[in-house]
This record gives structure tokens, C-alpha cells and sequence, in this order.
């Protein structure tokens, strides 16, 4: 007798079990990223007085900082990562358990991290820095493991060998960071906030973005795999850089070796455009819309910070340049990058989730509130447009309102998400998703 | 017949419709192989895919466009799926 034929998208997903992660892990990092998002401007909001003069110290400025980087920035890639690697390199999701475990480690983790850092407590923050780096262990054994049993995609391999390399020297640095302010030093306070910088913006999620991007890429536009061999070539020079920026932090050569870092970013930064470009070019889908936007963003912004860099090599003054390199990196690259892959996988990711059982799955389009996003993009942009005025003529009131316009721009983000989620429950309960929002 | 720019992947075509292996690529190429052949052989034709994996990204792509899948008997260790414009 044949076989039963299983028909219709819910049955797409019944023999998937193994790949799609139930709908809870992921989301519960997506959602944490989201809410962590909203509290980095409240937090910005509440030390928008001691921006102009924040040299890098414990207060709400630097809890900002955090809440964004480990906050919004690594919670969505470690849900993106355990969700997208396995299906990317045809292996099974290992330890679901651990996943779970992970997210309840490292979220309140980073809620007394950086809540400890916004009231000056080094304790808080001993206590959240051992939660966080706790879960950060779990998740890189995790991704660890996924990249040892990756099926080809060498470049992709490269990139996440060379962020599992970073995030063990961002653990080194940030102990060593905690043990200054507990006031007992295990490194120079310099060469330990250049490393930490250097692990965990370029190291860590800078490589993460590459190494993602030769997937995500071609499956938004639909297009060939990038050329192997380059995007070895743009990993290499990426990872070489990093490493030679790091040495340099050590007082090593400083000046040769950090001139010798940006080349080696440029070289990174250029191959990495070049097969983005050819991707798009060659791709069925050529333009996404906003998500796009906010990448290019990103892009420019990381060639905006490696002209910034060098200019601080050249001799501009470190208090303005060096935080505006902070801003063109973080803001400007990393988040503007985040949020362009965000608005594209997100709803893809439930419509993966709500097919399960249904006879007519809604599309990715459907669970979109396409305004709220376009209230985010513009937010983000001013914000980060008066940020950077406001560290350029250290302005208090520039700050408060960069931070107001972040503040609308992560509260529009955090709309879209939840409406994603009621679309993807009513979907779920077999109701129709965006009938009653658009 | 192996597929332009795509070494690896076959197509043949039989009484069920046109069918196309891609069995061994790398993600995402199978994703855009398939969407490509589903622009080529249009809104009354079948697409057979031969693949070793649900390919859990299609689905949304697929409904995106008013098409469909289902899962029919294949080769063990063979995702099969017949691919068709939603009625």
C-alpha cells in the first residue's frame, strides 16, 4: 500500500522536528532583544547629563552600551544562530534543554549586569558578569559544536570559528574589566577595554555579521552562494585585523600595528561589499525594501568607523573621535545591520512557525505591521544622527534628544513584535492574522 | 540535464511533471533553484523536487507566491515534494 501523502504547509514542518526549534526558544531571545532594546535609550535617557563628559566608566551611559550589545545585539544573534545554523548546515538542534536554560541564564544575567553598572554597584555587576559569561559558555559549546559538524560552507565556518575565538578573549576582558572596578586589576585599564571592544564588537558580532551574511543574503535575494574562496579571503583579512588591533592594545607597535589593522579591515570590509554587491546584483529579489536600507546603513557606517580610526591613529582628539568610532560601530554598523536582518527573518521565522498544522499557513507579509518599521528606520537614524552631535559638541540636550527619538524608534520596533506574535498566535488558533491590524 | 550554474543539481522531465534533484547543495542554493524553476514552469505546471532535506525556508517563499507543497514517496533518506500553484 503507498504510503499516506502528506499535503498542504502545515505538513511541511511534521518531519522538521529536528531542524525548527519550537517556537519558544528562539522568540524568548528575539522578545528579550527587543525589550533590552527599549531600556538602552531609557537608559541613555537617564545619563544624557553625564554623556558629554562619559569617559568609558560605570554609570547609565555604559549600561546603555551593554544593554544594546549584550542586550539587543547578542540576544538576537544567539536566537538567530541556534535557529538558522543547523538549517543552514543540515544538522540536527542539539539540546533543547540547554537552549532553554541558556535564555534563562543569560537574560536576567544581563538585567543585573547592566542595572549594576547604571548605579555604579560592582558587585551587580561581578554577579550579572558571571551569569552572562555562564550562558555565553553554554552557547558557544553550542555553536561549537554546530560549526565542527557544519556540511561545506567554509567561509560561514571560518567567520564562526573566528567569533567563538573572540567570544573566549571578550570573557578574558570582561573579568578583567569587573576585577578593576572590585579594585583588584588583573590588566592595564587601556589594554582591557581595547580588547574588550576589540572581541566583542569586531571579534564576536563584526564576524557573526560577515560570516551570517553569506547566508542570509542569498536567501533574501535569492541568489547564487557567494564565491567560497573570497569569502575566505574577506574572513581572513577581517580576523587578521582584529588581531593586530588587539596586539596593539597591549602597547605593541601601537601606531604600525593599528595602521596595519584598519588596511587589513579595509581589504575585509571591500571583499565583504564586493560579493554583498554581486549577491544582489545576481539575485531573483534585488531590492528588500527597508531591511536593505538599514544594511547598506550598516555597511557605510563600518567604512565611516575605519576612516574614524584612522583618523584617531593620525592624532584626532581620542574624547570626540573615539566615541564617535564607538557610535559608527555599535550604532551605526552593528545595530543598523541587526535590525535590517530582523525585519526580514522575523516574520519569515513565524510564518515557519504558524504553518505547523495549518491548511493555509499566512504569509511572512501578513504577520508584517509594515508602519511600525518605517517609524523605526527613521527614529534610528535620527537618533543616531543626534548622537553623534551630541558627542561632536557635547551637548547634554542632544543626547536626551537622541535618546527620546531611540526611545520611539525601539518602542515602534517593540509594536511590530508583539503584533508578529498576536498574528502568530491567532494564526496558530487557525484565525486569520491581520485581518483585524492592517 | 544538469542546471546552469549550479553543478550538482539535475532536471528530467516525466508524466508527473518536471523534476529537479537537488540533493547535496549547499543552502541557500537549493531554495533559489527551486524558486527559479517554479517562475519557469508557471502558474499550470508541477515541479517534483528531490531533496535530503526538509527545506523548511521554502515554505514561506512558496506561500509568499501562491504556491504549495506536499510531501509524496521518495528514496529513504529523500525529501520528495510535488510543487504546484495553490487552487
Amino acid at each position: 500500500m503507498k504510503p499516506p501523502q502528506r499535503r498542504l504547509a502545515g505538513a511541511f514542518l511534521a518531519g522538521a522536528g529536528s531542524r525548527l526549534l519550537p517556537a519558544s526558544l528562539p522568540w524568548r531571545f528575539f522578545g528579550a532583544a527587543a525589550v533590552f532594546h527599549v531600556l538602552a535609550w531609557l537608559a541613555l535617557l537617564a545619563g544624557a547629563a553625564d554623556w558629554p563628559a562619559w569617559q568609558g566608566g560605570l554609570g547609565w551611559p555604559l549600561a546603555a552600551l551593554h544593554l544594546v550589545t549584550l542586550g539587543t545585539l547578542l540576544c538576537s544573534a544567539i536566537g538567530a544562530s541556534l535557529q538558522l545554523l543547523p538549517v543552514a548546515t543540515r544538522q540536527p538542534v542539539r539540546s533543547q534543554r540547554l537552549m532553554a536554560a541558556l535564555g534563562w541564564i543569560y537574560v536576567p544575567g544581563v538585567a543585573v549586569l547592566t542595572l549594576g553598572m547604571g548605579r555604579a554597584e560592582p558587585h551587580w555587576v561581578a554577579a550579572g558578569a558571571v551569569a552572562v559569561l555562564g550562558a555565553l559558555a553554554v552557547y558557544g559549546t553550542l555553536l561549537g559544536l554546530n560549526l565542527k559538524g557544519a556540511h561545506g560552507m567554509p567561509g560561514v565556518v571560518l567567520h564562526g570559528w573566528g567569533a567563538m575565538a573572540a567570544l573566549l578573549l571578550l570573557a578574558f576582558s570582561a573579568v578583567a574589566l569587573v576585577a578593576l572596578w572590585l579594585g583588584r586589576p588583573l590588566l592595564d585599564a587601556a589594554a582591557a577595554r581595547g580588547l574588550h571592544l576589540l572581541a566583542a564588537a569586531f571579534g564576536v558580532m563584526g564576524l557573526l555579521a560577515f560570516g551570517l551574511s553569506y547566508v542570509l543574503l542569498p536567501m533574501f535575494a535569492l541568489s547564487p552562494v557567494p564565491d567560497e574562496r573570497r569569502q575566505l579571503a574577506s574572513g581572513a583579512a577581517a580576523i587578521a585585523a582584529i588581531a593586530l588591533a588587539m596586539v596593539a592594545a597591549f602597547g605593541v607597535a601601537p601606531t604600525a600595528l593599528r595602521l596595519a589593522a584598519i588596511a587589513a579591515g579595509t581589504l575585509a570590509l571591500a571583499l565583504h561589499l564586493q560579493l554583498m554587491r554581486r549577491t544582489l546584483a545576481s539575485g531573483m529579489r534585488r531590492d528588500f525594501g527597508r531591511a536593505l536600507v538599514l544594511m547598506r546603513i550598516g555597511w557605510g557606517s563600518l567604512a565611516l568607523a575605519l576612516g574614524l580610526a584612522l583618523a584617531l591613529v593620525l592624532g584626532a582628539p581620542a574624547a570626540i573621535f573615539g566615541r564617535l568610532f564607538g557610535i559608527a560601530v555599535v550604532g551605526g554598523w552593528l545595530l543598523s545591520f541587526l535590525f535590517g536582518v530582523l525585519q526580514r527573518i522575523l516574520p519569515f521565522l513565524a510564518a515557519m512557525h504558524a504553518a505547523r498544522g495549518q491548511k493555509r499557513p499566512p504569509t511572512p507579509s501578513a504577520l508584517t505591521l509594515d508602519r511600525a518599521l518605517a517609524w523605526h528606520l527613521r527614529c534610528h537614524v535620527a537618533a543616531l544622527l543626534a548622537l553623534a552631535a551630541a558627542t561632536a559638541a557635547g551637548a547634554a540636550a542632544l543626547a536626551t534628544a537622541a535618546a527620546l527619538a531611540g526611545l520611539a524608534g525601539a518602542l515602534s520596533f517593540g509594536v511590530f513584535f508583539v503584533v508578529l506574535m498576536q498574528r502568530l498566535r491567532q494564526a496558530r488558533e487557525g484565525g486569520k492574522p491581520g485581518a483585524a491590524l492592517n | 540535464m544538469t542546471v546552469a550554474g549550479a553543478p550538482g543539481a539535475r532536471t528530467w522531465t516525466a508524466d508527473d511533471g518536471l523534476h529537479l534533484d537537488v540533493r547535496g547543495l549547499q543552502a541557500p542554493q537549493p531554495l533559489v533553484l527551486i524558486l527559479q524553476m517554479v517562475h519557469e514552469v508557471g502558474p499550470h505546471g508541477v515541479l517534483i523536487v528531490h531533496h535530503d532535506r526538509d527545506p523548511l525556508l521554502l515554505y514561506p517563499e512558496l506561500v509568499q507566491i501562491g504556491w504549495w507543497a506536499e510531501r509524496i514517496p521518495g528514496e529513504p533518506g529523500e525529501v520528495r515534494l510535488r510543487l504546484a500553484a495553490a487552487p
